[in-house]
């Protein structure tokens, strides 16, 4: 489904992302872990559009997407969240749904300003749906709120179905359960799996290792910008690499 | 039922501020139908201007340029190709979306400060050229005249006719602002003034949004200039300086940005003040200067958002009591 060959970023002298070549698989859930700074979100940010990687290949559904904006990303269905929470805070929760359909709906600016008869119907049918995708993660009683003003928890969640409202093939999950509580990461390992039943594929970095290893298919490791190591959970959890990168080296 | 005695509550206010708006000009004097008439077009430019400030986040200092577009442009189209004024107006209008839409393409990256210093400066380039122009054509210093509004034949010679004009322009201005501001397009406006940086990770081609903003705010503020133009029939470049620009700025600020009554509550009471104070013409930078101030200080939501924030508090209680009981 998606696949890196080489990847690699650089800021002037910092090799942030180096050489980093994965495979992730269609409607599996795959991991992405590392140290903090080894480069994951850069990662992200290379394959959601926002950096061009300075080297390597990004490859979706056979198609080479690197050097693409954020936007044209979007189109072709790869939806993603952000680590710190990027929500439109004034607009109401319904209203952040309907801004992550923004590119599966037909209508353009003239069929907009003379609202025409398509145009209503297709905003009809999108606020239904929008509905159904905040009845998915339980905001439905918040729909008309102004999105600032859910609890973290509810924040992180619409994130998530604001990004799935575009209805992508492959979602890019940012920290999905940082500062949420222990009920509310109980949650989101039901919600990742529902998600995965609609045929979305999830790659997703993530610091909660309960969470990584209890719901991922397969792990990739990343420490300074380098693939350390990748696996079934259970590989990389034994893996003395990994360990060692996580508690720190005797040698050092 | 709850919301159908609320829809006949609102259809008849709807109804009673149809006919004292119809009939204003049966018991005001000729001066106060002015006053209106420039309400009016006051309306159309600030609406214009809100659309690109107030929900895409875009700062504009100059948009007394694409007023001066709206003014001129209809001028010299009517005097030298000799098309009826209601035409010039329109055309003039798309005239100045186009270069509203040649100026924000390279300026789509320019964020804050930086817009409003390229903004301003486009607005100095454009005065320079009505009070510069080459061969006179725009009448320079000494100002252009120009004719009345023509409409298929009936002239609008007075200010009733002309209020009525206005009436019907602001009517159709407005709704469809708010049918842009509440579909697809405007919802792409707010995410880009919200978080530009998820706007576009969301699918949003903000640089083609902020084209599609500032274009449509150069429509509306032109549209309005040409109106000022044919309702005053004579137009000079001391009109068309950046204090336009900023008054169209402090009318929007006050009243309140981002919604459909702001630019209409802002406009008339910037618009009283500048009649009430017409002595002070030479301190009109102050007193906007100090509009501003309250805004920033007292008021952030502006008129439209204090008032709001009234009827919710009085609202609140409403309902604090009802519960109790």
């Amino acid at each position: 489904m998606l696949r890196t060959e080489g990847v690699t970023i650089k800021f002037g002298g910092l090799t942030a992302v180096n050489n980093v070549s994965v495979h992730i698989q269609k409607k599996k859930i795959t991991g992405l872990i590392g140290p903090n700074g080894a480069g994951k979100t850069t990662f992200f940010n290379c394959i959601s559009g926002v950096y061009v990687p300075n080297s390597g290949h990004v490859i979706f559904d056979g198609k080479n997407i690197e050097g693409k904006r954020g936007w044209q990303i979007n189109q072709l269905g790869i939806a993603r969240t952000y680590q710190v929470i990027n929500l439109f805070w004034k607009m109401t929760v319904l209203e952040n749904v309907m801004v992550g359909m923004h590119s599966r709906l037909k209508s353009g600016f003239w069929s907009d300003i003379f609202r025409t008869p398509a145009q209503r119907a297709e905003e009809r049918r999108a606020i239904e749906k929008a509905y159904e995708w905040l009845d998915f993660v339980g905001l439905k009683d918040n729909a008309n709120d102004p999105a600032g003003s859910l609890p973290y928890g509810g924040q992180r969640r619409l994130e998530i179905v604001r990004g799935l409202a575009s209805d992508p093939k492959l979602l890019l999950l940012d920290e999905p359960a940082a500062g949420m509580n222990t009920k509310e990461k109980g949650e989101l390992d039901v919600t990742l799996h529902q998600i995965l039943e609609k045929g979305v594929t999830i790659l997703m970095i993530e610091h909660d290792m309960k969470l990584v290893m209890g719901v991922c298919d397969y792990i990739y490791v990343l420490e300074h910008g380098q693939l350390l190591a990748e696996g079934l959970p259970d590989e990389v959890q034994n893996n003395p690499e990994v360990v060692k990168a996580y508690l720190g080296g005797d040698d050092e | 039922m709850k919301s159908k005695t609320l829809d006949s509550k609102k259809l008849i206010a709807l109804i009673v501020g149809a006919v004292v708006l119809l009939a204003l000009p049966l018991v005001l004097p000729n001066y106060a139908l002015l006053i209106l008439s420039f309400w009016e077009l006051y309306i159309i430019a600030v609406s214009g201007l809100d659309l690109v400030f107030g929900y895409c986040g875009q700062i504009s200092l100059g948009h007394a340029a694409f007023y001066a577009i709206g003014a001129y442009g209809s001028g010299m189209l009517h005097e030298y190709c000799g098309i009826p004024v209601f035409f010039t107006m329109i055309i003039a209008a798309f005239i100045s979306a186009a270069i509203g839409a040649l100026i924000a393409y390279p300026s789509s990256k320019l964020v804050f400060h930086f817009l409003s210093l390229a903004s301003q400066a486009f607005g100095e380039i454009v005065y320079l050229l009505i009070s510069h122009s080459p061969g006179k054509i725009t009448g320079n210093y000494q100002g252009f005249f120009s004719d009345y509004i023509n409409l298929f034949g009936y002239e609008l010679d007075s200010y009733t006719s002309f209020y009525y004009f206005g009436l019907v322009c602001v009517i159709v201005f407005l709704v469809i602002k708010t049918f842009m501001v509440k579909s697809k397009t405007g919802r792409a406006f707010t995410a880009i003034r919200e978080n530009t940086h998820a706007a576009d990770g969301m699918g949003i081609n903000v640089r083609k949004y902020k084209v599609i903003a500032f274009s449509v705010s150069a429509f509306y503020t032109a549209y309005a200039g040409a109106m000022y133009l044919h309702l005053t029939k004579f137009i000079n470049p001391d009109t068309f300086m950046l204090k336009q620009s900023v008054m169209f700025l402090t009318m929007l600020l006050f009243g309140g940005s981002g919604c459909l009554l702001g630019p209409v509550m802002g406009s008339f009471v910037v618009l009283l003040v500048n009649e009430v104070l017409r002595a002070l013409q030479d301190y009109q930078m102050f007193v906007y200067g100090i509009l501003l101030l309250v805004v920033v200080v007292a008021m952030p939501g502006g008129l439209y958002g204090e008032i709001m924030r009234l009827v919710n508090f009085i609202k609140g209680k409403a309902t604090q009591k009802a519960e109790v009981k």
